[in-house]
Protein backbone atom coordinates (compact mmCIF):
# COMPACT_ATOMS: atom_id res chain seq x y z
CA UNK A 1 0.00 0.00 0.00
CA UNK A 2 1.74 2.71 -1.29
CA UNK A 3 2.39 4.62 -4.64
CA UNK A 4 5.58 5.96 -5.99
CA UNK A 5 7.20 8.04 -8.36
CA UNK A 6 10.90 7.42 -9.04
CA UNK A 7 12.57 9.38 -11.72
CA UNK A 8 15.32 10.60 -13.47
CA UNK A 9 15.13 14.34 -14.93
CA UNK A 10 16.33 14.35 -18.25
CA UNK A 11 17.25 18.07 -18.27
CA UNK A 12 19.44 18.40 -14.58
CA UNK A 13 20.41 14.58 -14.63
CA UNK A 14 19.06 14.55 -11.34
CA UNK A 15 17.50 11.56 -9.20
CA UNK A 16 14.49 11.95 -7.11
CA UNK A 17 11.36 10.52 -5.33
CA UNK A 18 7.91 11.26 -4.66
CA UNK A 19 5.97 8.54 -2.22
CA UNK A 20 3.05 8.42 -0.45
CA UNK A 21 1.57 5.30 1.49
CA UNK A 22 -0.50 4.07 4.41
CA UNK A 23 2.41 3.05 6.35
CA UNK A 24 4.15 5.33 8.72
CA UNK A 25 7.69 7.22 8.21
CA UNK A 26 8.18 5.94 4.95
CA UNK A 27 10.75 8.35 4.32
CA UNK A 28 13.23 6.03 6.67
CA UNK A 29 12.95 3.66 2.98
CA UNK A 30 14.30 6.25 0.79
CA UNK A 31 17.62 5.60 1.39
CA UNK A 32 18.24 4.43 -2.69
CA UNK A 33 19.07 7.58 -3.97
CA UNK A 34 22.28 8.87 -5.02
CA UNK A 35 24.13 11.41 -7.35
CA UNK A 36 25.67 10.71 -10.80
CA UNK A 37 24.99 6.95 -9.62
CA UNK A 38 21.15 6.16 -9.79
CA UNK A 39 17.71 5.83 -7.61
CA UNK A 40 15.95 2.38 -6.51
CA UNK A 41 13.14 1.95 -4.54
CA UNK A 42 11.77 -1.31 -2.86
CA UNK A 43 8.54 -1.07 -1.17
CA UNK A 44 4.99 -3.29 -0.43
CA UNK A 45 7.10 -5.87 1.85
CA UNK A 46 10.08 -3.87 2.22
CA UNK A 47 13.28 -5.61 1.85
CA UNK A 48 15.76 -2.98 3.09
CA UNK A 49 19.15 -4.00 2.55
CA UNK A 50 17.78 -3.92 -1.25
CA UNK A 51 17.84 -0.16 -1.86
CA UNK A 52 21.61 -0.18 -0.17
CA UNK A 53 22.88 -2.91 -2.06
CA UNK A 54 21.15 -1.73 -5.25
CA UNK A 55 23.18 1.72 -5.32
CA UNK A 56 26.30 -0.30 -4.81
CA UNK A 57 25.76 -2.37 -7.85
CA UNK A 58 24.74 0.86 -10.18
CA UNK A 59 28.05 2.25 -8.76
CA UNK A 60 29.79 -0.51 -9.68
CA UNK A 61 28.22 0.44 -13.43
CA UNK A 62 25.81 -2.30 -13.59
CA UNK A 63 22.82 -1.65 -15.95
CA UNK A 64 19.03 -1.39 -14.12
CA UNK A 65 17.81 -4.44 -14.97
CA UNK A 66 21.16 -6.06 -14.00
CA UNK A 67 20.95 -4.79 -10.89
CA UNK A 68 17.39 -5.29 -10.85
CA UNK A 69 17.86 -9.92 -11.73
CA UNK A 70 20.48 -9.67 -8.80
CA UNK A 71 18.56 -8.35 -5.93
CA UNK A 72 16.01 -10.99 -7.06
CA UNK A 73 18.48 -13.53 -7.22
CA UNK A 74 19.71 -12.35 -3.85
CA UNK A 75 16.56 -12.83 -1.98
CA UNK A 76 14.11 -15.85 -1.45
CA UNK A 77 11.33 -13.71 -1.00
CA UNK A 78 11.51 -11.44 -3.81
CA UNK A 79 7.92 -12.36 -5.32
CA UNK A 80 6.80 -9.95 -2.26
CA UNK A 81 8.97 -7.02 -3.21
CA UNK A 82 8.12 -4.13 -5.13
CA UNK A 83 11.36 -2.54 -6.92
CA UNK A 84 12.12 0.31 -9.35
CA UNK A 85 15.66 1.26 -10.25
CA UNK A 86 17.22 3.51 -12.61
CA UNK A 87 20.67 4.04 -13.53
CA UNK A 88 22.37 7.22 -14.42
CA UNK A 89 21.63 6.74 -18.31
CA UNK A 90 18.15 6.70 -17.47
CA UNK A 91 16.98 3.03 -17.94
CA UNK A 92 14.70 2.01 -16.10
CA UNK A 93 14.53 -1.71 -14.65
CA UNK A 94 10.72 -2.79 -12.48
CA UNK A 95 9.33 -5.66 -10.83
CA UNK A 96 5.85 -5.93 -9.16
CA UNK A 97 5.92 -8.99 -7.46
CA UNK A 98 3.57 -11.99 -7.72
CA UNK A 99 3.01 -11.65 -4.09
CA UNK A 100 2.07 -8.13 -3.66
CA UNK A 101 -1.19 -7.22 -2.22
CA UNK A 102 -4.09 -6.03 -3.60
CA UNK A 103 -3.81 -4.39 -7.06
CA UNK A 104 -0.08 -3.62 -7.84
CA UNK A 105 1.90 -2.67 -10.56
CA UNK A 106 4.09 -0.36 -12.65
CA UNK A 107 4.02 1.78 -15.21
CA UNK A 108 7.82 2.63 -16.92
CA UNK A 109 8.11 5.80 -18.94
CA UNK A 110 10.92 7.64 -20.25
CA UNK A 111 13.43 8.20 -17.63
CA UNK A 112 10.82 7.31 -14.56
CA UNK A 113 9.01 4.43 -13.21
CA UNK A 114 5.29 5.19 -11.53
CA UNK A 115 4.35 2.01 -9.24
CA UNK A 116 2.16 0.91 -6.32
CA UNK A 117 0.74 -1.80 -4.64
CA UNK A 118 -2.83 -2.01 -2.45
CA UNK A 119 -4.09 0.33 -4.53
CA UNK A 120 -7.78 1.50 -6.19
CA UNK A 121 -6.66 0.31 -9.36
CA UNK A 122 -4.36 0.81 -11.96
CA UNK A 123 -5.81 4.33 -12.54
CA UNK A 124 -3.76 5.39 -9.86
CA UNK A 125 -0.07 4.57 -11.40
CA UNK A 126 -1.57 5.97 -15.06
CA UNK A 127 -2.78 9.13 -13.52
CA UNK A 128 0.99 9.60 -11.58
CA UNK A 129 2.62 9.38 -14.74
CA UNK A 130 0.47 11.25 -16.69
CA UNK A 131 0.90 14.22 -14.31
CA UNK A 132 4.75 13.55 -14.58
CA UNK A 133 4.97 13.23 -18.03
CA UNK A 134 2.15 16.35 -18.59
CA UNK A 135 4.81 18.79 -15.65
CA UNK A 136 7.74 18.44 -17.85
CA UNK A 137 8.29 22.62 -17.73
CA UNK A 138 8.07 22.25 -14.10
CA UNK A 139 11.06 22.53 -11.68
CA UNK A 140 11.88 18.47 -11.12
CA UNK A 141 10.85 18.43 -7.56
CA UNK A 142 7.59 20.00 -8.46
CA UNK A 143 6.96 17.08 -10.67
CA UNK A 144 7.48 14.15 -8.39
CA UNK A 145 4.84 16.15 -6.20
CA UNK A 146 2.17 16.61 -8.84
CA UNK A 147 2.68 13.20 -9.37
CA UNK A 148 1.77 12.04 -5.88
CA UNK A 149 -0.61 14.24 -5.87
CA UNK A 150 -2.25 13.22 -9.05
CA UNK A 151 -2.25 9.54 -7.86
CA UNK A 152 -4.18 10.26 -4.71
CA UNK A 153 -6.65 12.44 -6.59
CA UNK A 154 -6.91 9.37 -9.01
CA UNK A 155 -8.23 7.13 -5.48
CA UNK A 156 -4.48 6.27 -4.37
CA UNK A 157 -5.04 3.00 -1.55
CA UNK A 158 -7.50 0.32 -0.90
CA UNK A 159 -7.42 -1.94 1.61
CA UNK A 160 -9.78 -4.56 3.04
CA UNK A 161 -11.99 -1.97 4.09
CA UNK A 162 -11.64 0.36 1.01
CA UNK A 163 -10.02 3.92 0.51
CA UNK A 164 -6.57 3.88 3.18
CA UNK A 165 -5.49 7.38 3.48
CA UNK A 166 -2.15 8.56 3.12
CA UNK A 167 0.08 8.83 6.39
CA UNK A 168 3.38 9.67 5.10
CA UNK A 169 5.47 10.61 2.74
CA UNK A 170 8.31 12.04 1.22
CA UNK A 171 10.18 14.21 -1.37
CA UNK A 172 13.12 13.48 -2.24
CA UNK A 173 15.59 14.75 -5.34
CA UNK A 174 19.66 14.63 -5.44
CA UNK A 175 21.58 15.95 -7.76
CA UNK A 176 25.87 16.63 -7.90
CA UNK A 177 25.95 15.90 -4.03
CA UNK A 178 26.93 13.16 -1.71
CA UNK A 179 23.99 14.55 0.31
CA UNK A 180 20.39 15.70 -0.93
CA UNK A 181 18.89 18.45 -2.30
CA UNK A 182 15.89 17.90 -0.85
CA UNK A 183 14.92 15.55 1.65
CA UNK A 184 11.34 16.43 3.43
CA UNK A 185 8.83 14.18 5.19
CA UNK A 186 5.38 13.65 6.42
CA UNK A 187 6.26 11.46 8.85
CA UNK A 188 2.60 10.95 10.32
CA UNK A 189 -0.28 12.82 9.43
CA UNK A 190 -4.13 12.38 8.22
CA UNK A 191 -3.75 13.42 4.82
CA UNK A 192 0.24 13.42 4.37
CA UNK A 193 -0.19 14.73 0.61
CA UNK A 194 -1.03 17.95 1.65
CA UNK A 195 1.25 18.44 4.34
CA UNK A 196 4.03 17.61 2.03
CA UNK A 197 2.56 19.65 -0.46
CA UNK A 198 2.60 22.57 2.83
CA UNK A 199 5.64 21.79 3.87
CA UNK A 200 7.48 21.69 0.64
CA UNK A 201 5.98 25.36 -0.70
CA UNK A 202 7.46 26.68 2.90
CA UNK A 203 10.46 24.68 2.64
CA UNK A 204 11.43 26.12 -0.99
CA UNK A 205 11.13 29.73 0.41
CA UNK A 206 13.96 29.29 2.61
CA UNK A 207 16.05 26.82 0.36
CA UNK A 208 18.44 29.67 -1.58
CA UNK A 209 18.78 31.51 2.06
CA UNK A 210 20.15 27.73 4.03
CA UNK A 211 22.10 27.54 0.62
CA UNK A 212 24.17 30.81 1.00
CA UNK A 213 23.57 30.39 4.42
CA UNK A 214 26.21 27.83 4.64
CA UNK A 215 28.87 29.07 1.45
CA UNK A 216 29.37 32.62 2.63
CA UNK A 217 28.00 32.38 6.57
CA UNK A 218 29.74 36.25 7.04
CA UNK A 219 27.09 37.76 4.96
CA UNK A 220 24.08 35.70 6.35
CA UNK A 221 21.43 37.47 8.20
CA UNK A 222 19.70 36.25 10.93
CA UNK A 223 17.15 33.47 9.83
CA UNK A 224 14.19 35.35 12.18
CA UNK A 225 14.98 38.30 10.49
CA UNK A 226 14.98 36.21 6.91
CA UNK A 227 11.46 35.16 8.50
CA UNK A 228 10.42 38.17 9.80
CA UNK A 229 10.88 39.60 5.92
CA UNK A 230 9.24 36.42 4.35
CA UNK A 231 6.36 37.52 6.39
CA UNK A 232 6.26 40.61 5.90
CA UNK A 233 6.79 39.53 1.97
CA UNK A 234 3.53 37.40 2.19
CA UNK A 235 1.38 39.89 3.99
CA UNK A 236 2.19 42.70 1.44
CA UNK A 237 1.10 39.66 -1.08
CA UNK A 238 -1.98 39.23 0.64
CA UNK A 239 -2.97 42.86 0.84
CA UNK A 240 -2.87 42.50 -3.03
CA UNK B 1 20.32 27.78 16.04
CA UNK B 2 19.97 24.46 16.38
CA UNK B 3 20.39 21.74 19.57
CA UNK B 4 21.83 18.32 18.70
CA UNK B 5 23.24 15.37 21.19
CA UNK B 6 25.01 12.43 19.66
CA UNK B 7 24.86 9.31 21.64
CA UNK B 8 26.09 5.81 21.82
CA UNK B 9 24.35 2.99 23.86
CA UNK B 10 27.49 0.70 25.88
CA UNK B 11 25.09 -2.58 25.88
CA UNK B 12 24.69 -2.68 22.44
CA UNK B 13 26.70 -0.10 20.45
CA UNK B 14 24.13 1.45 18.25
CA UNK B 15 24.85 5.41 17.77
CA UNK B 16 22.78 7.61 17.10
CA UNK B 17 21.83 11.52 16.64
CA UNK B 18 18.32 13.89 18.18
CA UNK B 19 18.31 17.35 16.64
CA UNK B 20 16.01 20.15 16.79
CA UNK B 21 16.35 23.73 15.46
CA UNK B 22 14.41 26.51 13.97
CA UNK B 23 15.09 25.75 10.44
CA UNK B 24 13.01 23.73 8.66
CA UNK B 25 13.62 19.95 7.29
CA UNK B 26 16.64 19.72 9.38
CA UNK B 27 16.14 15.75 9.47
CA UNK B 28 17.22 16.27 5.71
CA UNK B 29 20.59 17.74 6.65
CA UNK B 30 21.43 14.47 8.57
CA UNK B 31 23.12 12.48 6.44
CA UNK B 32 25.96 11.53 9.07
CA UNK B 33 25.06 9.32 10.95
CA UNK B 34 26.32 5.71 9.71
CA UNK B 35 26.58 2.11 11.13
CA UNK B 36 29.11 0.69 12.07
CA UNK B 37 31.87 4.38 11.14
CA UNK B 38 30.04 6.47 13.19
CA UNK B 39 27.90 9.90 13.64
CA UNK B 40 29.19 13.33 12.10
CA UNK B 41 26.71 16.20 12.52
CA UNK B 42 27.43 19.82 10.62
CA UNK B 43 25.35 22.77 11.68
CA UNK B 44 25.45 26.83 12.91
CA UNK B 45 26.25 27.69 9.32
CA UNK B 46 26.53 24.31 7.80
CA UNK B 47 29.02 23.16 5.02
CA UNK B 48 27.26 20.90 3.40
CA UNK B 49 30.08 18.52 2.29
CA UNK B 50 31.54 18.07 5.52
CA UNK B 51 29.26 15.21 6.87
CA UNK B 52 29.59 12.98 4.23
CA UNK B 53 33.62 13.52 4.16
CA UNK B 54 33.77 13.25 7.51
CA UNK B 55 32.04 9.60 7.30
CA UNK B 56 34.27 9.01 4.81
CA UNK B 57 37.52 10.09 7.08
CA UNK B 58 36.46 7.44 9.61
CA UNK B 59 35.36 4.70 7.81
CA UNK B 60 39.14 4.96 6.81
CA UNK B 61 40.27 4.73 10.07
CA UNK B 62 41.12 8.39 11.05
CA UNK B 63 39.98 9.44 14.52
CA UNK B 64 37.82 11.71 15.15
CA UNK B 65 39.83 14.39 16.49
CA UNK B 66 42.02 13.97 13.06
CA UNK B 67 38.93 14.41 11.38
CA UNK B 68 38.14 17.75 12.67
CA UNK B 69 41.76 18.69 11.94
CA UNK B 70 40.96 17.65 8.35
CA UNK B 71 37.59 19.91 8.37
CA UNK B 72 39.71 22.92 9.86
CA UNK B 73 42.33 22.90 7.08
CA UNK B 74 39.63 21.77 4.18
CA UNK B 75 37.22 24.68 5.04
CA UNK B 76 38.12 28.30 4.14
CA UNK B 77 34.78 28.87 7.11
CA UNK B 78 35.28 26.57 9.04
CA UNK B 79 35.46 29.05 12.36
CA UNK B 80 31.32 29.54 11.15
CA UNK B 81 30.67 25.93 11.57
CA UNK B 82 29.53 23.89 14.53
CA UNK B 83 30.92 20.18 15.01
CA UNK B 84 30.08 17.25 16.56
CA UNK B 85 31.66 13.99 15.93
CA UNK B 86 31.63 10.53 17.36
CA UNK B 87 33.03 7.14 16.00
CA UNK B 88 32.06 3.71 16.45
CA UNK B 89 33.79 3.46 19.92
CA UNK B 90 32.35 6.35 21.18
CA UNK B 91 35.84 8.42 20.82
CA UNK B 92 34.03 12.73 20.69
CA UNK B 93 35.69 15.85 19.31
CA UNK B 94 33.76 18.66 18.88
CA UNK B 95 33.74 21.83 17.62
CA UNK B 96 32.03 25.31 18.18
CA UNK B 97 33.44 28.15 15.73
CA UNK B 98 33.48 31.48 17.01
CA UNK B 99 31.98 33.11 14.10
CA UNK B 100 28.52 30.66 15.39
CA UNK B 101 25.80 32.97 16.21
CA UNK B 102 24.22 33.69 20.00
CA UNK B 103 25.16 31.71 22.95
CA UNK B 104 26.95 28.56 21.47
CA UNK B 105 28.90 25.65 22.78
CA UNK B 106 29.52 22.13 23.03
CA UNK B 107 29.77 19.94 26.14
CA UNK B 108 30.78 16.04 26.69
CA UNK B 109 28.81 13.62 28.82
CA UNK B 110 28.70 9.73 29.16
CA UNK B 111 28.71 8.29 26.20
CA UNK B 112 27.39 11.68 24.60
CA UNK B 113 28.76 15.18 23.01
CA UNK B 114 25.63 17.99 23.11
CA UNK B 115 26.49 21.42 21.32
CA UNK B 116 24.49 23.85 20.08
CA UNK B 117 23.99 27.84 18.98
CA UNK B 118 21.76 30.35 19.10
CA UNK B 119 20.82 29.20 22.32
CA UNK B 120 19.50 30.66 25.59
CA UNK B 121 22.68 29.60 27.45
CA UNK B 122 24.66 26.56 28.34
CA UNK B 123 21.98 25.12 30.44
CA UNK B 124 20.49 24.13 27.31
CA UNK B 125 23.59 21.44 27.12
CA UNK B 126 22.62 20.49 30.51
CA UNK B 127 19.30 19.87 30.46
CA UNK B 128 20.17 17.48 26.85
CA UNK B 129 22.71 15.75 28.82
CA UNK B 130 20.76 15.53 31.58
CA UNK B 131 17.97 14.18 30.16
CA UNK B 132 20.25 11.41 28.05
CA UNK B 133 21.52 10.24 31.31
CA UNK B 134 18.39 9.77 33.23
CA UNK B 135 17.69 6.45 31.93
CA UNK B 136 20.79 4.87 30.85
CA UNK B 137 18.85 1.16 30.24
CA UNK B 138 16.47 3.03 27.44
CA UNK B 139 16.51 1.93 23.82
CA UNK B 140 19.08 4.79 21.90
CA UNK B 141 15.67 6.47 20.27
CA UNK B 142 14.18 7.23 23.59
CA UNK B 143 17.59 8.45 25.62
CA UNK B 144 18.06 10.79 22.55
CA UNK B 145 14.35 11.78 22.83
CA UNK B 146 14.41 13.02 26.27
CA UNK B 147 18.07 14.47 25.71
CA UNK B 148 16.04 17.02 23.25
CA UNK B 149 13.07 17.57 24.91
CA UNK B 150 16.05 18.08 28.20
CA UNK B 151 17.42 21.04 26.01
CA UNK B 152 13.77 22.49 25.35
CA UNK B 153 12.33 22.56 29.15
CA UNK B 154 16.00 24.60 29.60
CA UNK B 155 14.57 27.34 27.57
CA UNK B 156 15.93 25.83 24.21
CA UNK B 157 16.96 29.14 21.08
CA UNK B 158 16.41 32.37 21.50
CA UNK B 159 17.23 34.96 23.91
CA UNK B 160 16.13 35.21 27.28
CA UNK B 161 13.91 37.78 25.99
CA UNK B 162 12.98 36.22 22.42
CA UNK B 163 12.46 32.72 22.55
CA UNK B 164 12.41 31.08 19.26
CA UNK B 165 10.25 27.92 18.69
CA UNK B 166 11.93 24.52 17.25
CA UNK B 167 10.32 24.53 13.71
CA UNK B 168 12.06 20.63 12.70
CA UNK B 169 13.23 17.80 14.65
CA UNK B 170 14.98 14.62 13.93
CA UNK B 171 16.25 11.52 15.77
CA UNK B 172 17.83 8.91 13.89
CA UNK B 173 19.49 5.69 15.27
CA UNK B 174 21.54 3.13 13.43
CA UNK B 175 22.46 -0.54 14.75
CA UNK B 176 24.91 -2.84 12.68
CA UNK B 177 22.73 -2.65 9.42
CA UNK B 178 23.44 -0.28 7.12
CA UNK B 179 20.41 1.46 6.86
CA UNK B 180 19.03 3.39 10.29
CA UNK B 181 16.92 1.41 12.87
CA UNK B 182 15.04 4.22 13.85
CA UNK B 183 14.68 7.81 11.83
CA UNK B 184 11.75 9.77 12.42
CA UNK B 185 11.21 13.06 11.52
CA UNK B 186 9.18 16.52 11.67
CA UNK B 187 10.16 18.70 9.04
CA UNK B 188 7.27 21.95 9.59
CA UNK B 189 5.57 22.17 12.70
CA UNK B 190 5.05 24.93 15.39
CA UNK B 191 6.12 22.83 18.46
CA UNK B 192 8.31 20.01 16.56
CA UNK B 193 9.72 18.44 19.45
CA UNK B 194 6.48 17.78 20.91
CA UNK B 195 5.23 16.36 17.51
CA UNK B 196 8.33 14.10 17.36
CA UNK B 197 7.80 12.15 20.62
CA UNK B 198 4.26 12.02 19.22
CA UNK B 199 5.38 10.31 15.79
CA UNK B 200 8.27 8.26 17.95
CA UNK B 201 5.59 6.68 20.18
CA UNK B 202 3.63 5.87 17.01
CA UNK B 203 6.76 4.12 15.19
CA UNK B 204 7.64 2.19 18.33
CA UNK B 205 4.03 0.85 17.99
CA UNK B 206 4.75 -0.31 14.33
CA UNK B 207 8.75 -1.22 14.42
CA UNK B 208 8.11 -5.13 14.93
CA UNK B 209 5.41 -5.17 12.99
CA UNK B 210 7.52 -3.74 9.75
CA UNK B 211 10.50 -5.74 10.41
CA UNK B 212 8.51 -8.61 10.57
CA UNK B 213 6.60 -7.65 7.86
CA UNK B 214 9.56 -7.66 5.70
CA UNK B 215 11.64 -10.39 6.92
CA UNK B 216 9.06 -13.24 6.66
CA UNK B 217 6.02 -11.53 4.38
CA UNK B 218 4.13 -15.07 3.96
CA UNK B 219 2.86 -14.88 7.71
CA UNK B 220 2.14 -10.42 7.65
CA UNK B 221 -1.41 -9.53 8.21
CA UNK B 222 -2.32 -6.76 5.89
CA UNK B 223 -1.65 -3.40 7.46
CA UNK B 224 -5.21 -1.92 8.02
CA UNK B 225 -5.99 -5.15 9.85
CA UNK B 226 -3.05 -4.72 12.06
CA UNK B 227 -4.33 -0.87 12.53
CA UNK B 228 -7.60 -1.94 13.88
CA UNK B 229 -5.90 -4.25 16.02
CA UNK B 230 -3.94 -1.38 17.89
CA UNK B 231 -7.04 0.59 17.72
CA UNK B 232 -8.58 -2.35 19.57
CA UNK B 233 -5.68 -2.23 22.00
CA UNK B 234 -5.93 1.28 22.67
CA UNK B 235 -9.93 1.63 23.58
CA UNK B 236 -9.17 -1.23 25.85
CA UNK B 237 -6.77 0.58 27.91
CA UNK B 238 -8.85 3.80 27.85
Amino acid sequence: MTFTLLARCPKTGQVGIGIATYSICVGLYCNGLRGNVGATMSQAFVNQGNNTLGLRLLAQGYTSQRVLDDLKANDPNHEYRQIAVIDRNGRVAASSGAKNRGWAGHHVGDGYVAMGNVLAGEKTVTAMAKAYEASAALAFERRLLAAIEAGRDAGGQSGVDGHLPERSAALMVYGDYDHAEIDLRVDLHDTAIEELRRAFEEYDQYRGYYKERGKNPKDAIPQYQFVAELDKKQQQEAAQ
Amino acid sequence: MTFSLIGRCTRTGRLGLGITTFSLAVGGRCEGVVANIGVCKTQAFPNRTNDPLGIKLLAQGHLPKRVMEMFAANDTEHSYRQIGIMDRDGRIAAHTGPGCRGWAGHKEGTDCVAFGNGLVGPQVLDGMIAGFLENPGDALEYRLMRAIEGGRDAGGQGTPDAHRPERSAAIKVVDRRDYPDVDVRVDVHPTAVAELRRVLEEFKLYEEFYRGRDTDPAKAIPQDVFVKELDARRRARA
